[in-house]
């Protein structure tokens, strides 16, 4: 895939990627951010590459879960080691994920998804924001198929009871 | 692939998903953004080098300093306990030496040292 079809490819699927790297990131915008600049860069640098065994866009949120986790990682090491005085500080500007705060619903779900374990966030976004199938979501998650529905089965009884609704 | 029962949730990230779309950088600006990163961790990246080549020389001269101060042959350093003598055989030479023919080197002492 040449470079410009592959900026397309990005263009077209940005902000379900962001949206993806926002859930990877717990709802932490700056560090999605990271996530998803690292993404493209990887992928524009040819570090990840295309094989066309999955569609791009699973391949796309394969690679930013990835690199998420990556970056991750190394957040956790750096909060060890004394180089805190070395991180880039935020610019002051305010959060716009934390200005969607004003609406008391949106703000009850991240709420919610945030204290979800990491997996079962995942596996939920990806069917409910994403619109993808449980095996589809297998694929970017990178789980079988029956850890994948336990995660959205425990996933969905979870979420409803800290939104505060009973199962139906 | 949601189930039937599972509007509720469905419209909550649906609006979630609304919300999100609307505030999300534009691809431009990422792509900008991370091309800019990139130009300054090219930047960075002597200066990291030197300090990683920095810190692994003073470990390393750590460990010379170290190690010269330890004794060079253990072999060398004799401890002796007090319960030594328990452990004196009569006779041990014979366990250390090879016998010759025809050759006595050694007496034969049946007192315990």
């Amino acid at each position: 895939m040449s470079p410009e079809a592959l900026e397309r490819e990005l263009d077209q699927l940005h902000s379900a990627a962001f949206g993806w790297a926002l859930a990877c990131c717990a709802g932490d915008r700056p560090a999605a951010e990271d996530a998803l600049q690292a993404s493209y860069l990887k992928i524009l640098d040819g570090r990840a590459r295309f094989d066309g065994r999955a569609s791009f866009r699973t391949w796309l949120f394969a690679v930013v879960r990835y690199t998420a986790a990556g970056l991750r990682r190394r957040a956790a090491l750096r909060r060890w080691l004394p180089l805190a005085a070395l991180e880039a500080r935020s610019d002051g500007r305010p959060d716009p994920v934390a200005a969607l705060a004003g609406e008391e619903a949106t703000r009850r779900l991240t709420t919610a998804l945030a204290t979800l374990p990491r997996r079962q966030r995942e596996v939920l976004h990806l069917v409910f924001y994403q619109d993808l199938t449980i095996a589809e979501a297998t694929e970017i998650a990178g789980v079988s198929l029956g850890t994948a529905r336990t995660h959205y089965e425990r996933g969905k009884a979870a979420l409803r009871k800290l939104l505060g609704k009973e199962p139906e | 692939m949601t189930e039937h029962n599972d509007h509720d949730l469905e419209q909550r990230f649906e609006a979630l998903r609304r919300a999100q779309f609307g505030v999300a950088p534009s691809f431009r600006a990422t792509l900008s953004a991370a091309r800019a990163r990139r130009a300054a961790t090219a930047r960075h990246r002597p200066v990291g080098l030197v300090a990683a080549a920095a810190v692994i020389a003073s470990v390393a001269i750590a460990v010379l300093i170290i190690r010269r101060k330890l004794p060079n042959d253990l072999a060398t350093v004799r401890l002796n306990t007090p319960t030594d003598f328990l452990l004196a055989l009569p006779n041990e030479e014979l366990l250390r030496t090879v016998p010759e023919l025809g050759r006595v080197t050694i007496t034969l002492d049946r007192r315990t040292p």
